[in-house]
């Protein structure tokens, strides 16, 4: 006979998971590594020249296009890996080409949508994603994220958000329940492209019919670069809207 | 002579040259090289509509409903409930759901025409993308069908690595079912403690395959090869403790009885619907019929391992999830053996199966929610044509049948207890 805890002896014996991210740096729990270990700059020897291994362009003289990156690791020899930091969501596109695989630490910030810093009610539009992203997103809500923690909620209409998160490639069949999310969200308003999907089309670039970005269709706020990024780095851009930014203390 | 009855279409090539059946009374696969007439067959038709040019489209045939005050409401393409972008046309007259008609394509990435003329390394890159939370088995299946098609052998530890990515996501999707039926039941503590073990599970993901998602995990050189004999301990020792867990979890959830009543006799499916329909995985063996990939169509490493076979006959959304339950059990069971009996990188065996036709491979895995087959037909070490029927394809029509007569509160517990995906359907 199995003798099962309750629900709430089960709740004390695990203690509290979430994360102290962001008034702390993420660990590495939070941001596991893509591929075998740190990754060396670009031009160095560990990159394999020949931008055109790349599946997706990303590599170029000028450096590496985040947006463009999904993390295939082809570039690399083995036994490296990317492992940027994650505090990785810009306010300018032009921010992700970087001459490393890290992007720039110096980054504009975005003006917040409320300058006293209040609460934000956050909604999630799936333009044609693979569900990695919507699932990261989600995952936000659970316990080792918590972002409720920080005043920010999932909301179950577009007239309630003040922060769209877009997920996917944008498809020509979702280009108008986009918009119309859009205009129905009340002014002052945020877009989130999270994931290289809607910021350049990620693995799917060049597809004929899909759109190349989401900027194309409407104006971008904020740029989350990975596929799919870490929820960690989704909560740095909600945060830098929310005008909550500042530097995590280490450790 | 057979039964046609115990007979369900498994899969139609496009170009109607062969089609794949599943008999349920030998439990055996039979291909039969040239469909009579694919286009006679009211499935195999729902099926090309799927994957046909024209979007958005119904993805289970329309019943015809009519009466005083009946009329359509549209749920979607957009909706916090459903976690994708899909629709449902609803005829209802207020309070009851009178039919439904999942409408899907909204998501339809072109993957389908897009990876034509790709090698299969970058095509791979898309097809895991198929559906980023069954990743693993869309690659497997793939790279399955493109090394039958190429006659290719195949380093054991290589099918070694894809059967524990499929394992491990597996139970990764059937507890995120468990999780999304506790929302719909604001099951709230038990709605956080099986998120909190769902993201315990990717984190493990991460850590053995360098991606949460398990993306480029199963292609050449990725970081599982490198799975030493420490390495292969902790990553049991962790299974060990979170299949643990697991089924602290469940023995709590059955112990509440607001949760089973929202999902007993919830989304029924009858068993002849479920033969009729093509229905695959769990909601298959919800209805008492015998049938997983990893047992009827085996491929290395299910070959030299147990599979056990867990089934229920309820039909109904908590027979579903008992079975996925009873999964998650099965597959952390697999996990340790595999982790036991890792091979030797050296030894290489042939493809699963002898090409269907010149050039042209199929192969099945089991999914999550069930059967998935990959039609592949390459030229040289290029795509030239790709088929595919998803899991989720099979089991739309049985979710749709399943709705009718429910209650708009009743959607959120059958949806999810299948386990439907708009992104491998669409493709």
């Amino acid at each position: 006979m199995i003798v099962v805890p309750s629900w709430i002896q089960r709740a004390v014996e695990r203690g509290i998971v979430t994360s102290r991210y962001p008034d702390r740096a993420a660990t590495a729990d939070e941001v596991p590594a893509t591929g075998r270990g740190p990754c060396p700059p670009h031009g160095s020897e560990g990159l394999r020249p020949g931008a055109g291994d790349c599946p997706v362009e990303a590599i170029s003289p000028d450096g590496v296009d985040q947006g463009r990156c999904i993390r295939c690791a082809r570039c690399l020899p083995a036994g490296f890996a990317f492992s940027g930091p994650v505090e990785a969501s810009v306010a300018v596109r032009a921010e992700l080409i970087s001459p490393t695989l890290v992007p720039a630490a110096s980054r504009r910030e975005s003006a917040p949508l409320r300058p006293l810093g209040c609460s934000l009610h956050v909604f999630l539009v799936d333009v044609g994603s693979c569900n990695a992203c919507n699932l990261e997103v989600m995952a936000l809500a659970n316990p080792y994220y918590d972002v409720s923690r920080l005043g920010v909620f999932f909301t179950n209409s577009p007239r309630h958000a003040d922060v769209l998160l877009v997920v996917g490639v944008p498809t020509p069949e979702m280009v108008e329940p986009l918009k119309r999310a859009f205009e129905a969200m009340p002014d002052p308003k945020a877009v989130v492209a999270v994931g290289a999907c809607p910021i350049s089309g990620g693995a799917f670039a060049g597809t004929p019919g899909l759109a190349a970005g989401l900027s194309e269709l409407i104006p971008v706020d904020r740029f989350v670069p990975g596929c799919p990024p870490p929820p960690v780095a989704v909560i740095d851009a909600i945060v830098a809207l929310g005008g909550r930014a500042r530097a995590p203390e280490e450790g | 002579m057979h039964d046609p009855g115990e007979r369900a279409l498994a899969y139609a090539a496009e170009d109607g040259s062969f089609a794949l059946y599943n008999d349920y009374r030998s439990g055996k696969a039979v291909l039969v090289p040239v469909a009579a007439d694919p286009s006679s067959s009211e499935l195999a038709t729902l099926w090309r509509t799927h994957s046909g040019p024209e979007r958005p489209h119904s993805l289970a045939p329309a019943p015809r409903v009519e009466g005083y005050g009946v009329f359509t409401f549209p749920y979607g393409p957009i909706s916090m409930g459903v976690p994708e972008s899909g629709k449902f046309d609803v005829r209802t007259y207020g309070e009851r759901i009178l039919g439904l008609v999942p409408v899907g394509g909204f998501k339809s990435r072109r993957i389908r025409e897009s990876v034509v003329g790709l090698d299969v390394r970058d095509a791979a890159l898309r097809i895991e993308r198929m559906a980023g939370n069954v990743s693993a088995s869309h690659a497997a299946a793939f790279l399955a069908a493109a090394e039958s098609a190429a006659g290719r052998e195949v380093a054991t530890v290589e099918l070694w690595i894809r059967g524990l990515a499929q394992e491990l996501q597996r139970i990764y999707n059937h507890v995120h079912v468990l999780a999304r039926i506790a929302e719909a039941a604001s099951q709230n503590v038990g709605l956080a403690q099986s998120h909190a073990l769902a993201e315990e599970l990717l984190r493990l993901q991460g850590a053995t395959f360098g991606h949460r998602w398990l993306f480029g995990a199963l292609l050449p050189g990725g970081p599982a090869r490198a799975l030493d004999a420490p390495g292969r301990a902790t990553v049991a020792r962790e299974a060990v403790r979170l299949s643990r867990e697991f089924d602290q979890l469940w023995a709590l959830f059955l112990e509440s009885r607001t949760f089973i009543d929202r999902i007993q006799t919830t989304g029924p499916v009858r068993r002849d619907d479920a033969i009729r329909w093509g229905a695959v995985g769990p909601t298959l063996r919800a209805c008492g019929v015998d049938w997983d990939d990893r047992l009827r169509v085996p491929t290395v490493p299910y070959t030299d391992l147990f599979v056990s076979l867990p089934r229920e006959d309820g039909g109904d959304a908590l027979a579903r999830l008992s079975v996925r339950a009873e999964e998650v059990r099965a597959s952390f069971l697999l996990v340790e053996q595999m982790l036991d009996r890792w091979p030797a990188a050296v030894a290489t065996v042939g493809p699963a199966a002898p090409p269907v036709a010149p050039h042209r491979g199929v192969a099945r895995v089991e999914a999550p929610s069930g059967d998935l087959v990959y039609d592949v037909r390459l030229d040289g070490d290029r795509v030239a044509g790709l088929g595919f029927r998803s899991p989720s394809q099979a089991n739309w029509a049985l979710f749709a049948r399943g709705m009718r007569d429910a209650v708009f509160t009743d959607f959120h517990f059958a949806f999810e207890s299948f386990g439907l995906l708009f992104a491998e359907t669409d493709g």
